[in-house]
């Protein structure tokens, strides 16, 4: 530092450095969050509520193809009270949402959108910090606080793993199964219309409420059954802009 | 067989005299060892040993990583006001702070280690940036500020007896880091306020929790973090200045610490207050439940006398008003009862938005509760941390004279430095 910079000048110099260097950053990610809509695939599941009986086959679908271990679930039935004579159920599965606060939080880049909108978490690569578990609205992220080593007890019956099993110490949560639609996406199969290209909770409803599709295609079925009926997602007003669709239960759908 | 009985007298083991120093190691290295086995089992065991779950994942040991950081930023605050504001006689002080600041910062990075589940991957925020979390820019800012922290502690460690006799040169190349103390002063003030605001902020851009989803946790861990670090310096200062000849204090030069430390807490009520009257104002599903928390639920006692009474109100009293600030023993109790106040509101800040959650369930929200107790193993691995601060500090005290206001005279080099910067209006 020569004479001819004063102190107060160097502080200055540092923070329009600082703002030098933010300003551009900030611009970007504004940019980033209006053009987030892929041009490609957008993957959704559509729920339906008038039709889901709540036998939990899905769950234990998930548990097996994904090998879940018992303290966790990625797919939570819960019942949320009656139409008529009926019971009503809800499932949750990951969201998916298009603005995910997981992302958004995680400090290593560990949950990431991939292209095709299914937000994709890198075991390799957490942390175990535990913020996006926090950070999610729907409570779709479970923390590994112990190994899974022992038998899972949705296999065989309810199918065979098709993913690793998660280490100790990192957060999980549901894929849409997106081993399923890759490798049968590879292999010329449709999601959402060939079985062993959709995800494992779809494939195992006895009653047909789950439906999944490209939401960009409009000849999809997850498209066609959004367009004829009323449907809700979950937690709308926080603008995370759920991929997981509900079509909810009314006193007209079960008669 | 023969019992040679001079030779038992000649083994004899002389035992160390029984003094206050040797009681307080010995108390701090049983803690150290509860708290290494704990964190030894939790390496091994996994978070399992811990009461922590899926609704409640930061507990106590998230407290001690806030409170540690928190209570460290007297060294920014203490080096900004002698080497940017040029207020040079704070220098001893501002010593003393950085020294804890640095014990603070290790101690949080240790608290981290063991909180995360992949203690191995620590490195991977260095490598894979998330430039848009919050958490990523804690990390990078405390592993830079720490250092920062070693580089302004090399002086200190310079002043180690056995060092500057058996290795001159580099205690002499170690006291030269003075020479870089300003610069240092902009890097830990720039990396700080980053930081320090930013672990408010990380609970405040959270919109799945509605009472922390507000700017001002931001502002309001900032200003408490000031208040707090200053107040440990002080308080530490004057403890060792009492229980032992290594330690020496200038009264007068921490009475004016102990002032500006009432006029930080009188900012810091005063947001508090607008912050906690504007969520008041109407009913927010979530916001209100949590509030409920702190005024009349489990954490109310916490809230009410830990934070407020004890934590604030009382110590503006006592600091502000020249008589008890001025008498050691009541200066002492205000700070401390800072220090309390800040660890009670990282405490209650982490837990009254977890205690309670807002379901995702269609239709009127609706709240659910979860619960949190600390487990065994919590408190002995972080008791074992707190001890380690313990230890380092009073080691300090004795082996580097961290406490030490009688060597007012600043370095030369350094001296050279700051007439270098003009001082607006010298």
């Amino acid at each position: 530092m020569s004479n001819k910079i004063n102190r107060r000048d160097f502080i200055k110099l540092t923070f329009a450095g600082v703002a030098v260097l933010a300003v551009p950053k900030i611009m970007r990610q504004v940019q980033a969050l209006e053009t987030l809509t892929p041009n490609g695939r957008q993957w959704a599941m559509v729920i339906d509520q008038s039709k889901c009986t709540g036998c939990g086959y899905c769950t234990l679908a998930c548990r097996a193809h994904n090998d879940i271990p018992p303290e966790i679930s990625w797919n939570v039935v819960t019942k949320t009270g009656t139409v008529g004579a009926q019971d009503v159920y809800i499932a949750r599965p990951c969201m998916q949402c298009a603005h995910a606060p997981c992302v958004d939080v995680c400090p290593v880049k560990a949950s990431t959108y991939r292209p095709d909108g299914i937000v994709q978490m890198d075991y390799d690569r957490c942390i175990g910090c535990r913020y996006c578990e926090i950070a999610c609205p729907y409570g779709a992220r479970s923390f590994n606080w112990k190994q899974f080593d022992g038998p899972n007890s949705s296999v065989p019956q309810w199918g065979q793993p098709e993913v690793a099993r998660r280490p100790r110490g990192v957060v999980e949560k549901c894929s849409f199964c997106y081993q399923r639609i890759d490798r049968g996406l590879a292999l010329g199969f449709k999601p959402g219309i060939d079985e062993d290209a959709t995800p494992a909770c779809v494939v195992a409803c006895p009653v047909g409420a789950r439906q999944f599709g490209d939401l960009n295609d409009p000849e999809s079925n997850v498209s066609k059954l959004l367009k004829g009926r009323t449907s809700y997602r979950l937690r709308e007003d926080l603008g995370t802009s759920p991929h997981v669709y509900y079509l909810p239960a009314t006193e007209e759908a079960h008669s | 067989m023969k019992i040679k009985l001079p030779k038992i007298r000649s083994l004899k083991i002389r035992l160390p005299q029984f003094t206050l120093w040797t009681g307080w190691i010995l108390g701090l290295a049983i803690f150290l060892t509860a708290g290494a086995t704990a964190g030894v089992m939790v390496l091994w065991k996994g978070l399992s040993l811990t009461n922590l779950s899926d609704k409640v994942p930061w507990g106590l040991w998230i407290t001690i990583d806030l409170s540690s950081i928190a209570v460290s930023a007297g060294a920014f605050s203490l080096c900004a006001v002698v080497y940017l504001l040029g207020l040079k006689r704070f220098e001893p002080v501002a010593r003393t702070a950085t020294f804890i600041g640095l014990i603070g910062y290790t101690m949080a990075v240790l608290t981290l280690l063991l909180d995360i589940g992949r203690p191995d991957r620590f490195w991977h925020s260095m490598i894979y940036w998330n430039e848009h979390s919050l958490l990523w820019e804690v990390t990078m800012c405390v592993t830079l500020y720490l250092g920062v922290l070693i580089l302004e502690a090399l002086p200190i460690f310079a002043r180690f007896e056995w060092l500057r006799s058996h290795l001159p040169k580099l205690a002499d190349n170690m006291s030269q880091a003075h020479r870089l103390a300003p610069y240092l002063a902009i890097a830990g003030l720039v990396l700080s306020m980053l930081h320090q605001s930013s672990l408010g902020a990380l609970y405040g851009v959270l919109k799945a929790r509605p009472l922390w989803y507000r700017p001002d946790i931001s502002v309001l861990f900032i200003i408490s973090a000031i208040a707090a670090g200053m107040a440990l310096t002080v308080f530490a200062s004057m403890v060792s200045a009492r229980l032992t000849k290594h330690a020496n204090v200038d009264n007068n030069l921490l009475d004016r610490v102990a002032h500006i430390i009432g006029w930080v807490l009188v900012v810091y009520l005063y947001f508090r207050f607008w912050d906690a009257l504007a969520m008041t104002y109407t009913y927010e599903p979530g916001r209100t439940e949590g509030l409920q928390l702190l005024t009349g639920g489990v954490l109310s006692f916490n809230f009410w006398i830990g934070e407020i009474l004890l934590g604030a109100v009382v110590p503006i009293l006592l600091l502000l008003n020249k008589k008890t600030r001025s008498l050691p023993l009541w200066r002492m109790l205000a700070m401390i009862l800072v220090v309390g106040g800040v660890v009670a509101y990282r405490w209650d800040t982490n837990l009254s938005g977890l205690l309670i959650y807002l379901s995702y369930l269609p239709g009127e929200p609706t709240m659910a509760y979860a619960t949190y107790h600390p487990s065994l193993v919590e408190f002995l691995a972080g008791g074992g941390i707190v001890s380690y601060g313990l230890l380092a500090f009073s080691l300090g005290v004795r082996y580097l004279k961290v406490v030490d206001h009688n060597v007012v005279k600043v370095h030369e080099v350094e001296a050279k430095v700051i007439e270098a910067i003009p001082v607006p209006g010298d």
